[in-house]
């Protein structure tokens, strides 16, 4: 698989503070990667580190296959579209004018500069001043400044933040079509739900370090969720799965954590044996957000 | 171009025209208004007009002036996440910084003729001078556009490295002052000081301060020739400054 991003212990440090700590990013080309994390783990300043915006303490970030240094950005730059933190855009300037500048100064056609509007959906808001614009609007014309260039890559750091479910949804809807069209998007959030179903990959960053990474499926597995057991007998079901955790859920089933299909096969072998008789047997259905949780608590926050 | 031209469109709407406009008229006005309250003519004419606006424009409220420039085209990279943007571009830094400087060249630059057209309107109108501003004048202010020019650059760099509006115009009143008392003490030599070059080009040709009265060819080189040395000078140095930051966190 080629990736787009790839970073080698990237680690940054202010001082004593480890803010990024040896960061093995993989970002295949042509998809969504979520970058999730808790406010402060992390996630911004890499997405700095992979702009050049900031210099890594230590390792080294790989862009399109070359080293992306303070000499090699300028040229890599011109194949990547960002918004770091808050939207860009001159505020006493109309958005029709925010545009215009970055056409003159990146030498863009009028349909680059169309098209990235039209995508954003924010041609009838061009005549209006940026300071008047709403926060969603912001977002999107931050937006359609990093598209216009028609960029490969395209790094987006919270890029729903203040949106009502409206916007989120819209951004969702406009990165799925972007990936469609052959654009890698890098996108973070803090909250889950918002790249839950947009993200082929996810990065999951808790103080700095990646405690996860991979397809949102693996982290389904890396996690196993509990087996739930409906029974006849639930309280000697449990007594006679204490080895391994088994606990009641306040619906009366039991649950165990941590069972592979050979285990849990060899559970209900083992009530059946004791005469409980088994109604049903299931996998917990566990949210992203519980596997989240689960992540960060085992990272030792 | 494209990175000038793109600089040009972010002067819309933008205060640096008030600036041009009035600082240049407020300093006519101001000579002329100490003129008239003394109650005495201009002892010399057009040439104590010249040397009581120009003369005290150049020693520092010129130096003040580019500092206000150079900060308000500065002040709209620091707001928000315009920095993250600019640096996050194709556009290299030396492009980016030259651009800049440029601009806020063109702004020094064009508040000469401002003052000169302040300068012929109050000679004529309100204090009723005989003749014309002597025709000299009129190409020591092109000499003075040029002179304005590494010192745009240098407040540029200035406001650049410094996210404060006022600190580098804080900056540039001291380099100023300093530079002033440089120049009478050391002579023409000073003028390797963007802020002595600019105060050097006011007074050309008006025998104030260290200067001679005279206008010759080797005031004249000199003085172009400081101010393409010293724009690229500082034009270079504060790109490669610019390319060797970090983003603020």
């Amino acid at each position: 698989m080629s990736y787009i991003v790839a970073t080698e212990g990237l680690t940054k440090r202010y001082g004593t503070r480890t803010v990024v700590e040896d960061l093995n990013l993989r970002i295949p080309e042509g998809c969504v990667y979520g970058f999730l994390g808790p406010n402060g783990s992390g996630k911004s300043t890499t997405m700095k580190m992979l702009l050049s915006l900031i210099q890594p303490t230590n390792g080294e970030v790989q862009v399109m296959g070359q080293p992306m240094t303070r000499a090699t950005r300028r040229q890599l730059l011109a194949g990547i579209g960002s918004l770091i933190e808050s939207p860009p855009g001159y505020a006493h300037l109309t958005g029709a004018e925010n545009m215009r500048l970055i056409q003159r100064l990146l030498g863009l056609n009028q349909q680059q500069i169309d098209f990235a509007v039209h995508t954003v959906r924010l041609q009838d808001q061009m005549d209006k001043k940026v300071r008047n614009y709403s926060l969603g609007m912001k977002q999107r014309l931050g937006i359609a400044l990093a598209l216009a260039r028609q960029p490969r890559l395209l790094i987006l750091d919270e890029p729903t933040n203040g949106l009502d479910p409206a916007g989120i949804d819209e951004i969702r809807t406009l990165l799925r079509r972007l990936a469609n069209d052959g654009v890698t998007v890098m996108v973070s959030s803090h909250l889950l739900g918002e790249i839950d179903k947009t993200a082929h990959m996810l990065g999951i960053l808790s103080q700095g370090r990646m405690i996860f990474q991979g397809s949102r499926a693996e982290l389904m597995t890396a996690s196993a969720p509990d087996v739930i057991i409906t029974c006849s007998d639930p309280r000697t079901a449990v007594a006679k799965l204490t080895s391994f955790n088994g606990r009641m859920t306040d619906a009366g089933e039991v649950a165990v954590p941590a069972l592979d299909d050979r285990q849990t096969a060899g559970a209900i072998a083992g009530l059946v044996h004791e005469g409980i008789g088994i109604f049903g047997v299931r996998r917990d259905e566990q949210t992203l957000e519980d596997v989240f949780m689960h992540l960060t608590a085992g990272g030792g926050l | 171009m494209g990175a000038i031209h793109s600089e040009f469109l972010k002067l819309k709407r933008s205060l640096t025209w008030a600036i041009v406009i009035l600082l240049p008229i407020a300093l006519v006005i101001s000579a002329a208004a100490n003129t008239l309250a003394s109650g005495e003519p201009l002892q010399n004419g057009w040439h104590t007009l010249w040397q009581r606006s120009i003369v005290f424009y150049g020693l520092f409220p010129l130096a003040i002036g580019i500092a206000i420039l150079a900060s308000l085209v500065w002040s709209v990279e620091h707001r928000g996440s315009n920095w993250n943007a600019l640096m996050s571009g194709p556009t290299p830094s030396l492009r980016i910084v030259t651009a800049k400087a440029v601009v806020v060249g063109f702004l020094a630059a064009a508040m000469q003729p401002v003052m000169l057209v302040a300068i012929l309107v109050m000679g004529k109108a309100v204090l009723g001078l005989p003749g014309m501003l002597p025709v000299q004048y009129f190409g020591i202010s092109l000499l003075i556009m040029a002179a304005c020019l590494p010192l745009a650059a240098l407040q540029s760099a200035l406001s650049m490295l410094m996210r404060s509006f006022a600190a580098p115009i804080a900056v540039g009143l001291v380099a100023a002052g300093i530079s002033v008392a440089v120049l009478m003490l050391g002579g023409t030599a000073a003028i390797v000081s963007p802020y002595a070059l600019v105060t050097r080009a006011t007074q050309l040709g008006t025998g104030t301060f260290s200067d001679t009265g005279g206008v010759t060819a080797g005031d004249v080189t000199a003085i172009l020739t400081a101010a393409v040395v010293l724009f690229a000078a500082v034009v270079t140095v504060s790109a490669a400054i610019l390319d060797r930051r970090d983003t603020r966190i």
